[in-house]
């Protein structure tokens, strides 16, 4: 049955993000470049409507969070390897499926590479796990909780941010 | 109607609709949309064909077990889900070098098959080390 879910899950977001055209390499580096800000129009939307209505769930108790653990090492470095990974490739994981998805076979070639760096990483995991992946271990933390205020004044706050910078973005053509 | 299919939607509402499916997932299965460490688990299957015994030692397969769960549907379903709104809007077509890369690096694909393969190596590799 969870089987199930994640199928159909996956075929609406497909959906949606082939609609909005987000899957595409032009897109994607686009945004890199700073001069299409479609997917970033389009992740943002996701993030402050999930918060809201995740949350709202959250505090009538029907749902639990998923907070990863906040390790600043592994964090900064990951990240900066996969932005050079990123614009390399011109697909994010889950957007190279959906490449394929609509006839941009390239994504192929990613997604092998990215099954390799896969595996490259399990076999330099139990390496890393007692040095990168313990630098600046801060835990499971969240920006309410590290401020001590209500989570409603910091989702406020993020909601406000991200439609002021819709409409910079409309302003600019972005 | 018809320049809105060739254009495509507005990211702002397929976004936002994203944004309610995400919900209903964390709802109804407890499920956050993740991909990345469905290639950590197609890879662990992948090695296990070759060598099952050294992978049931590995501690990364262990705390990431190489089957098929939730999230490997999910990025299953993207696929589809991408193919039936191309072909059904008359996007889908076949493509080995896009047009952006084409324009700046030239039309072969070859060059773009190696970029893109390298390139998929490391951001795997940054994606994990961020646990993201």
């Amino acid at each position: 049955m969870m089987l199930l879910y994640g199928l159909i899950t996956g075929i609406i977001f497909g959906f949606l993000l082939q609609k909005a055209r987000v899957i595409r390499y032009d897109k994607q580096l686009g945004a890199l470049r700073l001069i299409d800000m479609t997917i970033v129009k389009f992740m943002l939307s996701t993030v402050l409507v999930a918060m809201v209505g995740t949350y709202l769930l959250k505090d009538l108790g029907l749902v639990k969070l998923s907070i990863k653990t906040t390790i600043l090492g592994s964090v900064i470095l990951g990240g900066l390897i996969f932005g050079v990974g990123w614009g390399f490739l011109g697909y994010c994981p889950g957007t190279s499926v959906g490449a394929i998805g609509e006839g941009r076979y390239d994504a192929i070639w990613g997604i092998l590479g990215m099954l390799v760096g896969a595996a490259l990483y399990a076999e330099a995991y139990p390496g890393m796990k007692n040095t990168v992946l313990t630098w600046g271990d801060l835990g499971k933390i969240t920006f309410p909780q590290v401020l001590g205020v209500n989570h409603w004044i910091i989702i406020a706050i993020i909601v406000i941010g991200g439609l002021l910078l819709f409409r910079w973005f409309e302003k600019k053509g972005l | 109607m018809a320049t809105l299919e060739k254009k495509g939607w507005s990211p702002y509402l397929a976004g936002a609709l994203s944004g309610v499916l995400s919900i209903f997932s964390v709802w109804v299965t407890g499920k956050y949309f993740g991909a990345s460490t469905t290639f950590v688990r197609s890879a662990g299957m992948v090695e296990k064909i070759i060598g099952s015994e050294r992978v049931a030692r590995m501690s990364y397969f262990i705390k990431e077990i190489p089957e098929i769960d939730w999230q490997w549907m999910f990025v299953v379903g993207i696929l589809i889900g991408s193919l039936i709104a191309s072909v059904a809007s008359g996007t889908f077509f076949w493509k080995g070098v896009p047009d952006m890369w084409a324009k700046r690096f030239g039309p072969s694909k070859f060059k773009r098959g190696i970029v893109a393969f390298l390139g998929g190596v490391i951001a795997m590799f940054g994606a994990r080390l961020a646990d993201g």
